[in-house]
């Protein structure tokens, strides 16, 4: 085989595996598993106040982070897409923590006290604190 | 006596006004957005805190880290590059039913209707329009309705993907 041939084949090659790899880590790349990591505890009251006290502060502390977050359950609703959300009560009776979770976590009641793990992605003056993509954790 | 009488007329009328104002609330309404060209453009966020009250006031916040595409590299691009979600994480919009007029809040049915208002997201507030329908199911409405964003008008730079989104909104409220 010519010498100019076989380098022309090898850039190709590279060429061809490179382009696959960018395909797959666009098409590929999993979503955030929050079952995986390690997340902030704290009380569903405590993220309220830290919000409530200084939204910038807390953005920088829990924004786009895991939180395990145990309070009581004000009501459980599903949204539209089928995935169930739990309120979580603080000391305002208009705020609440609006949890999503991405799998059933099964029967979930008014009053109950529970952990959930999910990603925080921000704070609603006025109605609530999100965090969702959540699991149950006890 | 005369200013007592006078006084209760004007109490009872304002408690009157005041039990007639109704405002309906929901925190996971939905909003979603997709572009016509290219079809990885696409995301829902289900949790829009949105009220909307009888006298035309309509209100919509969220976080735009709430935005669920199907593709997890779109989605960090979404937020670093495009939206900027840890500098702006939310967005707001504040505005009125143009035809009041035309909307019974308390007869059911389903009412063509226009909303406007102030929108800010990316740290840029712009006014704009959008065409839907309330329905009136037992008393509760439900709202949906579709506009175009343009991403230059809030100095979104996402060129290389779409220059513009159709966003649909659909809230049911309590």
């Amino acid at each position: 085989m010519k010498k100019w041939l076989k380098i022309v084949l090898i850039i190709v090659a590279v060429g061809v595996v490179a382009a696959g790899g960018l395909i797959a880590y666009v098409y590929l790349k999993p979503h955030r598993d929050v079952s995986k990591e390690q997340g902030v505890q704290l009380s569903a009251q405590k993220i309220f106040d830290a919000f409530k006290t200084n939204e910038a502060d807390a953005n920088t502390k829990y924004l786009d982070k895991a939180i395990e977050m145990t309070g009581e359950v004000s009501d459980v609703t599903t949204n539209q897409d089928g995935n169930v959300v739990v309120n979580f009560k603080t000391n305002d009776p208009l705020f609440v923590i609006n949890c999503t979770f991405k799998t059933n976590p099964g029967q979930l009641k008014p009053g109950q006290t529970i952990t959930f793990k999910g990603i925080c992605t921000g704070y609603i003056p006025d109605a609530n604190v999100v965090i969702n993509e959540g699991v149950l954790v006890k | 006596m005369k200013i007592f009488v006078s006084f209760i007329i004007a109490a009872l009328f304002l408690l009157n006004t005041a039990e007639a104002q109704k405002v309906f609330g929901t925190r996971n309404g939905q909003i979603s957005f997709s572009s016509a060209s290219d079809q990885d453009v696409k995301a829902v966020n289900n949790e829009v805190a949105s009220r909307i009250a009888d006298n035309g006031q309509i209100t919509f916040s969220l976080l735009t880290k709430g935005f669920k595409f199907k593709l997890a590299e779109m989605q960090d691009h979404f937020n670093d590059q495009y939206v900027e979600s840890t500098k702006f994480p939310r967005a707001d919009f504040k505005g009125t039913l143009v035809n009041l007029g035309e909307v019974n809040f308390s007869k059911d049915g389903a009412y063509k209707t226009s909303v406007k208002g102030d929108l800010t997201l990316h740290g840029v507030t712009k006014n704009i329009t959008a065409n839907g329908t309330i329905n009136i199911k037992d008393g509760k409405p439900s709202v949906s309705c579709q506009f175009i964003l343009v991403m230059k008008d809030f100095n979104i730079d996402a060129a290389k993907v779409t220059d513009k989104v159709t966003v649909d909104v659909s809230c049911q409220y309590q």
